[in-house]
């Protein structure tokens, strides 16, 4: 059984596609056997709602009068890159407001540009023949910039580790809190709902893939940063963070449901993006993949108390120990936490299958595929002679 | 028996008084201390009172006799269910099992019955969404 993009676009259009969540799609699998469920089923819809700090958004304000080359510019006194054209600037996520605190930063400005809200914008310059002025104060919307568009250099990490701590005061971290004495774990993948967990290899996933992207159309841009294949695998399926994305999509079509600031305590702010992922059931290898479930899908225990890039996992456990709200460790039950919603990550993936099923979202063949191999270099500190 | 929380608020010149003494002893009353402060602006004390319905109402008007302001309290926090994403960081944080992750449809749904009021949630909700109610 093999079957094209092209035939199950033919099947979209016609109406009479059969569109399951990957979700669903692991009873109907476990009941009917991979043959059936691969003739039947022509696509498993994934989806993720969590926290992806490597995220922000290009923006273009359009020209004063008189025009001015902006060389420094805030958004709600969030700074933004301008180091582009005179009026481009991208405003990441993580970036902070100039005032000391760590609760307001580029991600509240992108979930409030998105929801419609007045922005205001300052802009200093140095003036030039071309670009006289040298200041400007004023009120942006997403009605009045030109262009603002997402664009995420590292989103949708297929698996991540599982954070706890073992020293005795309580640790904020990009993980959450983390109570002491091994007092909590948390943990950020959506498991079996994950759009990189249900296609390991990104046979389907690749350069120009057609995506939801917090609430509207989006495409996978590039291989994400921190791409890694080289990872230890467990039931076809790494057991360590691997493969990511690089996501673009239109902000003026999106909806702050699904695009939203979060603030973590003491670290700063991070944004939690929707992004969900129709896979194409190529063959009955594919339907394999798609069927896989949480408990399966293993993920490393770290020690976030340990202030290094080389801690050793203390165990590994599975989507299901951890969904089932405690794990063990050293002989103690430890509660755990998702950082994700998994009630949005099956809203995404439900919302997806309407969208395909309705015929308002046709899949995609890879323009390239993502790279099959390439590990991840960690930053030494050299010097200029020692440097490779 | 009733179980009831209530805050009581007492200015600096009723700090001495044994009151939570008082109403266990004189009303037969079963007192857990949530919380407590005392600074340059009074004294302020969330207790959890078990008892008789009727010895409960006796005893929050002797403290009201003595100056010490009573408000009966149903919520310490609240959950903004706009800002809710749902994805159940507070559950594994509270010590009193206030938040529960309903397994069938993934919601997080806030018992406010079982919060002991101790804070530890409100730094903890990426979201934003528990808000400090009294206090």
């Amino acid at each position: 059984m093999v079957r094209t993009v092209q035939q199950i676009n033919q099947k979209i259009k016609k109406g009479d596609v059969l569109v399951m969540t990957a979700e669903e799609i692991i009873d109907v699998v476990r009941r009917e056997g991979v043959e059936k469920a691969t003739k039947e089923v022509d696509v498993v819809t994934t989806g993720t709602f969590g926290a992806m700090c490597s995220s922000g958004a290009f923006l273009n304000f359009g020209h004063s009068e008189p025009p001015i080359k902006m060389q420094k510019v805030w958004l709600n006194d969030v700074p933004a890159y301008t180091g582009l054209a005179a009026v481009d600037a991208y405003i990441g996520a993580t970036e902070l407001r100039e005032n000391g605190n760590m609760d307001y930063g580029g991600a509240n400005v992108i979930e409030e540009l998105i929801a419609g809200k007045p922005i205001h914008l300052k802009a200093t310059a140095y003036g030039t023949d071309c670009y006289p002025r040298r200041k400007i104060e004023t009120y942006v919307s997403l009605k009045t910039i030109n262009q603002a568009y997402i664009y995420n250099p590292r989103n949708a990490y297929q698996n991540y580790s599982v954070a706890t701590n073992s020293s005795d005061t309580i640790l904020f971290t990009y993980m959450g809190k983390l109570l002491s004495n091994y007092g909590n774990a948390t943990y950020s993948s959506a498991g079996q709902l994950s759009p990189l967990l249900n296609d390991p290899e990104c046979r389907t996933i690749g350069i120009g893939t057609r995506i939801f992207l917090g609430g509207a159309k989006g495409y996978v841009a590039w291989q994400g940063t921190q791409f890694n294949t080289k990872t230890p695998m467990k039931n076809n399926v790494p057991t360590r963070a691997s493969r990511t994305l690089a996501v673009i999509g239109d902000m003026k079509q999106m909806s702050a449901e699904y695009i939203r600031a979060l603030d973590f305590r003491k670290y700063g702010m991070s944004l939690a993006v929707g992004i969900g992922v129709p896979i194409p059931i190529l063959d009955e290898q594919m339907m394999k993949c798609v069927a896989i479930s949480d408990k399966d899908i293993f993920a490393p225990v770290l020690d976030y108390s340990i202030q290094s890039r080389n801690r050793k996992p203390i165990k590994e456990v599975s989507y299901a120990q951890l969904r089932s709200g405690t794990i063990e460790l050293f002989g103690k039950k430890v509660k755990t936490s998702s950082l994700s919603s998994y009630y949005l990550a099956r809203q995404i993936a439900e919302k997806l299958k309407g969208m395909i099923q309705k015929g308002e979202f046709l899949l995609t063949e890879p323009v390239e595929r993502l790279p099959e191999d390439m590990a991840v270099e960690p930053l030494e500190i050299v010097s200029k002679e020692e440097v490779k | 028996m009733a179980r009831r929380k209530y805050l009581l608020g007492f200015s600096p010149a009723r700090v001495g008084e044994p009151i939570t003494y008082m109403i266990v002893k004189e009303f037969d009353l079963m007192v857990n201390i949530l919380r407590a402060e005392i600074d340059e602006r009074g004294g302020r004390l969330l207790l959890e009172i078990e008892g008789k319905p009727h010895k409960i109402t006796s005893g929050v008007k002797y403290l009201k006799e003595k100056g010490v302001e009573v408000k009966e309290l149903n919520e310490y926090v609240s959950k903004e269910e706009e800002r809710c994403t749902h994805c159940g960081m507070c559950v594994s944080i509270c010590p009193a099992d206030a938040f529960e992750m309903d397994k069938k449809t993934y919601k997080v749904h806030f018992k406010s019955d079982k919060c002991i009021a101790c804070g530890l949630c409100l730094d903890a909700c990426p979201p934003n969404a528990m808000k400090l109610r009294i206090w």
